[in-house]
């Protein structure tokens, strides 16, 4: 009887359903925090996963995303289940106001920002989705690619995940850049091979591809696919091939950036001079139309 | 047809600017004549004809001409008093920040930015083709200031021609050099940042010598401007709000687009370092439909662009010398 009120008491991991003692803060499987169980009471969450290289601009992406969703943007309303949803967005925007990028998401999966918001889109039969954002640093996410399994709590929440934000850096691949297309390749080899069997299965879950850092490619914006056909043709060239539900963003942040650097220094610190946001909302608004 | 237009003053100019109006939107406007002043006039370079008064003035319909553009120039531009503005020198915000003290001289500045309508006439006048308008670095560069179809014109613009919807609103996707070429084009320049800032923040010398955050006082109003806060999520026709206006009636120098001016831009960040851009940067002002921050979208806050750079969120306007007696 006490063994089966203890389980009743402890906490299932929302994303990779360890159950965890009574008590603890982060899951011991996969260092997901257990406060996210708590703020599902309604229905079952869907994770939307913001995936992509290093520097490709996700920690910024999913900040801006969340603020203005919080400042009801494109008609949505999002309310933010707890606290700890608030981190990403403040750490975002306080640096952004002056200027300076936020700090890199950390390696351990336990120095994360998470966000659950209940989100809908302000209609007569308004439909509440409940979404868990994760930022996950990038470095992590090539390492689960490079040796699938290493980090548990990325291949969990992918596998977990109803739809994914897929980003590339949109000025390394219109320089000429190869490691943005093979990068995209890796990530939609890993989810392909996690979720079609088949040669002939096709990924169903809704995918969009988000170019990030647009507004040094205005044909970006122009025609998103056609810049991908262009600039990442072997990505581009699997997306045809495996993916039933794909769309193609592009997306800026920053309004001019600037590099600040003196004579004894070999390397130029990047700053962001002002902020114009530009399809941000856009690929969130297509895949909550998705799930 | 336009000698009948000089004799009707004013009521001349606006007929001949709705004649071109209707003209551009069949796609052409009238036929170019080889008199510079009735060409000046039917292209409306206003400050053009003013400029060239020594040069035209034994010309038989000079005179009138002139007495229209002047009509002209003041119904569209606003005088912005002399005065002292503070550029911040650094690109952190704060309290006690380094800054530079500029006296202003009196000098008018459109009251609103460039229209795509008023851009078209620029770009119908061959502009593009004018060497002369062009300084000799920006040649090599003159091939890639193309629209979207490949012809001359505007970055968002197709086959040499604005979108007609957007007629009266500004014109974007032109780099700095391009805002200058139509300004020296029409016989004006760019202000400026700051003759910009002076007339943004109204610190004109007085008593109290107090300048404003915003054209309109120290608080930001949404309704008063078009930044992403006010929830347009693009730009505005260029007299859309007017309770924004400057004291002196000039619209929207805060939100809706950026502006070009003629200065370089140079800052410093917190340790003293130099801020460069990958190419020479140019100093943009007032903040635009898609500004996120309102404390971006200032009377002082400074920010540059690279020069060649031809995005969606900045256009300009123009400004010129005081008319002498």
């Amino acid at each position: 009887m006490a063994t089966e009120l203890l389980e009743a008491a402890a906490l299932t991991c929302l994303i990779c359903d360890t159950p965890n003692r009574t008590g603890a803060s982060i899951c011991e499987s996969c260092s997901a925090p257990l406060s996210l169980v708590l703020a599902a009471t309604d229905r079952e969450p869907r994770i939307v996963s913001v995936i992509g290289d290093s520097n490709v601009g996700k920690t910024v992406f999913l900040g801006f995303l969340l603020d203005m969703l919080a400042q009801r943007a494109n008609n949505f309303e999002a309310i933010p289940k707890g606290a700890y949803s608030l981190d990403l967005p403040q750490t975002v925007i306080s640096h952004m106001a002056y200027r300076m990028f936020p700090p890199k998401t950390p390696m351990e999966s336990h120095h994360w920002n998470w966000a659950y918001y209940q989100v809908t889109k302000r209609s007569k039969h308004p439909k509440w989705v409940d979404l868990v954002m994760p930022d996950m640093a990038g470095e992590a996410i090539a390492a689960e690619l490079a040796s699938p399994s290493t980090f548990r709590v990325i291949e969990r929440l992918i596998h977990r995940s109803a739809g994914l934000l897929l980003l590339v850096d949109a000025a390394l691949a219109g320089n000429g850049s190869t490691q943005p297309d093979f990068f995209a390749l890796k990530m939609l080899s890993y989810i392909d091979a996690m979720f079609s069997s088949k040669r002939r299965q096709k990924i169903d879950m809704p995918i969009a591809v988000v170019l990030t850092k647009a507004d040094y490619f205005p044909e970006a914006f122009d025609n998103p696919e056609r810049f991908i056909g262009a600039n990442l043709s072997r990505f581009a060239h699997m997306c045809a091939s495996r993916c039933n539900n794909l769309a193609f963003f592009a997306s800026s942040v920053v309004g001019a950036l600037g590099y600040a650097t003196s004579e004894n220094e070999d390397t130029a610190t990047p700053i962001p001079l002002h902020t114009s946001l530009r399809g941000v909302m856009e690929p969130f608004e297509w895949m909550v139309a998705q799930l | 047809m336009l000698k009948g237009l000089f004799a009707r003053g004013r009521a001349a100019l606006d007929a001949s600017a709705l004649f071109g109006r209707a003209a551009a939107e069949v796609g052409a406007l009238p036929p170019a004549t080889t008199d510079p002043v009735t060409e000046a006039l039917r292209t409306e370079r206003l400050g053009l004809i003013l400029g060239k008064r020594a040069e035209w003035a034994d010309l038989p319909n000079y005179e009138q001409a002139f007495a229209t553009a002047v009509r002209a120039v003041d119904e569209r531009f606003a005088f912005v008093p002399e005065g002292t503005v503070s550029l911040a020198l650094t690109t952190y915000d704060e309290p006690g920040q380094p800054e530079v003290d500029c006296e202003t001289e009196p000098f008018l500045l459109a009251r609103h930015t460039v229209t795509n309508e008023e851009f078209q006439r620029f770009v119908d006048s061959r502009a593009y083709e004018q060497p002369e308008l062009w300084p000799e670095e920006v040649w090599p560069h003159l091939i890639d200031f193309k629209d979207i179809s490949g012809a001359h014109g505007p970055r968002y613009w197709s086959q040499g021609r604005h979108d007609r919807r957007l007629a009266r609103h500004p014109v974007v996707g032109i780099c700095y050099y391009e805002a200058a070429a139509y300004a020296q084009w029409a016989g004006f320049r760019l202000p400026s940042e700051a003759q910009w800032q002076m007339a943004a923040s109204w610190r004109i010398r007085s008593a109290a010598h107090t300048y404003r955050r915003y054209p309109w006082g120290d608080g930001m109003e949404f309704d008063r401007c078009n930044i992403w806060l006010s929830g347009h999520g693009q730009t505005l026709p260029v007299d859309a709000c007017p309770r924004g206006a400057a004291p002196n009636g000039a619209l929207q120098l805060v939100g809706n687009v950026w502006e070009w001016t003629h200065s370089d831009f140079h800052a410093a960040d917190r340790e003293g370092r130099m801020v460069f851009g990958n190419s020479v940067m140019k100093s943009i002002r007032g903040g635009a439909f898609d500004t996120y921050f309102a404390w971006q979208a200032t009377a002082a806050f400074r920010t540059g662009l690279e020069s060649l750079a031809r995005v969606h969120n900045v256009g300009f306007r123009c400004a010129m010398k005081l008319l002498a007696h």
